[in-house]
């Protein structure tokens, strides 16, 4: 099966925060942006807004750390790290261990959350109109960028001539 | 007024470490770290010197001097709830008890559990007047090497629960765990001399009392150089480490260290106990550098926590030069 990934563009994001309200309705029911697995980061003053997401990295460390095990890899569906809220005790370990600062803790479920990817259809991405978070095939990634560079490279020899 | 920018990464006063495990795990940390290294210099002064001072309660005969030299389990039973105290969800901590074998908190769980129950059951041999419980045999002697392990284990333990979290880099290295052993045999034979001090439960063994506190004395020095080599290594091994060990220094948690680590955990102690020696042993400087020592060892867990920035992505970095790219365009127009 073809794995798929969240991929953000930070030149295109707005920083309208309406990601997070989409998510946060979707896992929890509440339009409460602190509950959501996505966070904008923004610098206002100059202008840099940066969605963060999980990445279900290859070497997860939140998998590595968790004592339950409920935070767990599923290979077999879209290969996405995941976390079992009937297993988690709410130690933290994963936020701690995570470098992106991802797992989040829910206050209110006293459990901790992540991304997982809504089921296959990421709402981040069907709401997010500048498309600055996109759901793309994994070995699109890399035809991307490479597009971005040749685009570029283009950009350079037309201000040359 | 202009404004100012500063840099939200980079600038120390805006250094973000991590802010999940706090006050609540370094008193777990400290106690278990405390209590396992007081067992383990009480097994060792047991083994060696054998105090024993037995009083009588309802005609029964007790030993005091045991009780105040292997408490260390009862102080670890203490501090384990600490920890499933800073759970989400507390009824479910079985849950890391029954997974041994998936990480480090799992680990630990069952490692301050044995500690708890062979420490407390040899504590009740070694207390309890009851004949049949003294019987010298080489089960007991098995019983005492097995928990000794698994006190060095769970002093050990306490550093090794940090140095799994591999994205943060000021816990990743083998030196912490060796500094919070060194700590917790520290604090842990200063618990001891504090629990027998005044009470004339050691008065049989002068030699052994002294012989804690110069163990005590050059324990504190030897956390100190430890102390000294774990930030200078830590301060070289990357930007971020170089972060923490910058923000523990000089940043909004110097207070924390130069106080409570290095004023209260290491010179004030050194400085009353050598107070201490001139006038003939006065207990009241020795009770003062005990509980200072104590307060030090607990900032020394407090401010390795609160320091702990996570490793930079690439994208933070990224996001850094753009940052400083449109400031400087900012600055510029």
């Amino acid at each position: 099966m073809e794995q798929k990934v969240l991929v953000v563009d930070q030149q295109k994001c707005t920083g309208c925060r309406l990601c997070e309200l989409v998510c946060s309705v979707h896992h929890t029911g509440s339009s409460n942006p602190s509950r959501a697995r996505i966070k904008v980061v923004k610098w206002e003053h100059v202008g840099i807004y940066l969605p963060m997401i999980c990445n279900h990295c290859e070497k997860a460390y939140c998998v590595e750390v968790c004592p339950t095990k409920a935070c767990h890899r599923e290979a077999d569906n879209n290969n996405r790290v995941v976390i079992d809220k009937n297993l988690c005790i709410g130690c933290r370990t994963c936020i701690v261990a995570c470098p992106f600062g991802h797992p989040f803790f829910d206050v209110q479920e006293r459990v901790t959350v992540k991304c997982d990817f809504c089921d296959g259809d990421p709402k981040c991405v069907t709401f997010c109109d500048p498309k600055a978070v996109t759901y793309v095939d994994a070995d699109m990634i890399q035809v991307a960028k490479k597009r971005e560079a040749a685009n570029k490279f283009i950009d350079s020899i037309k201000q040359l001539r | 007024m202009g404004t100012e920018y500063t840099h939200p990464i980079r600038n120390v006063r805006y250094l973000r470490p991590q802010k999940e495990w706090k006050e609540i795990i370094a008193i777990y940390l400290y106690l278990a770290g405390m209590g396992a290294g007081s067992y383990v210099i009480g097994t060792l002064l047991n083994w060696f010197v054998h105090p024993s001072r037995v009083l009588s309660i309802w005609g029964l005969p007790f030993d005091f001097a045991k009780a105040a030299i292997l408490w260390g389990p009862i102080l670890v039973a203490i501090g384990a709830p600490f920890l499933i105290l800073d759970l989400g969800i507390k009824r479910r901590f079985l849950y890391a008890c029954l997974n041994p074998r998936t990480s480090w908190v799992a680990r630990g769980f069952l490692i301050l559990s044995i500690f708890i129950v062979f420490g407390l059951i040899l504590l009740a041999k070694s207390v309890l007047p009851f004949e049949w419980l003294h019987a010298e045999s080489t089960f007991w002697y098995i019983a005492e090497v097995v928990t000794i392990a698994f006190a060095f284990a769970t002093a050990l333990y306490t550093g090794i629960l940090l140095k799994a979290t591999k994205s943060i880099p000021l816990w990743n290295t083998y030196l912490l765990p060796l500094l919070f052993l060194v700590s917790a045999l520290s604090t842990g034979s200063m618990a001891i001399i504090l629990s027998t001090l005044g009470t004339s439960l050691l008065s049989l063994d002068a030699t052994a009392l002294k012989i804690l506190m110069g163990g005590e004395q050059i324990l504190v020095v030897i956390e100190g150089i430890v102390l000294f080599v774990y930030l200078s290594r830590r301060y070289k091994a990357s930007e971020q480490a170089k972060d923490s060990v910058r923000l523990l220094l000089f940043g909004e948690k110097k207070l924390l260290f130069w106080g409570g680590i290095v004023l209260l955990g290491f010179i004030f102690p050194v400085v009353l106990e050598s107070i201490s020696s001139l006038s003939h042993g006065n207990p009241v400087f020795i009770f003062a550098a005990g509980i200072i020592l104590l307060c030090g060892g607990f900032f020394l867990r407090l401010g390795v926590l609160s320091a702990g920035i996570r490793e930079q992505i690439p994208m933070q970095r990224l996001m850094e030069i753009k940052y400083e790219l449109r400031t400087m365009k900012m600055k510029e127009n």
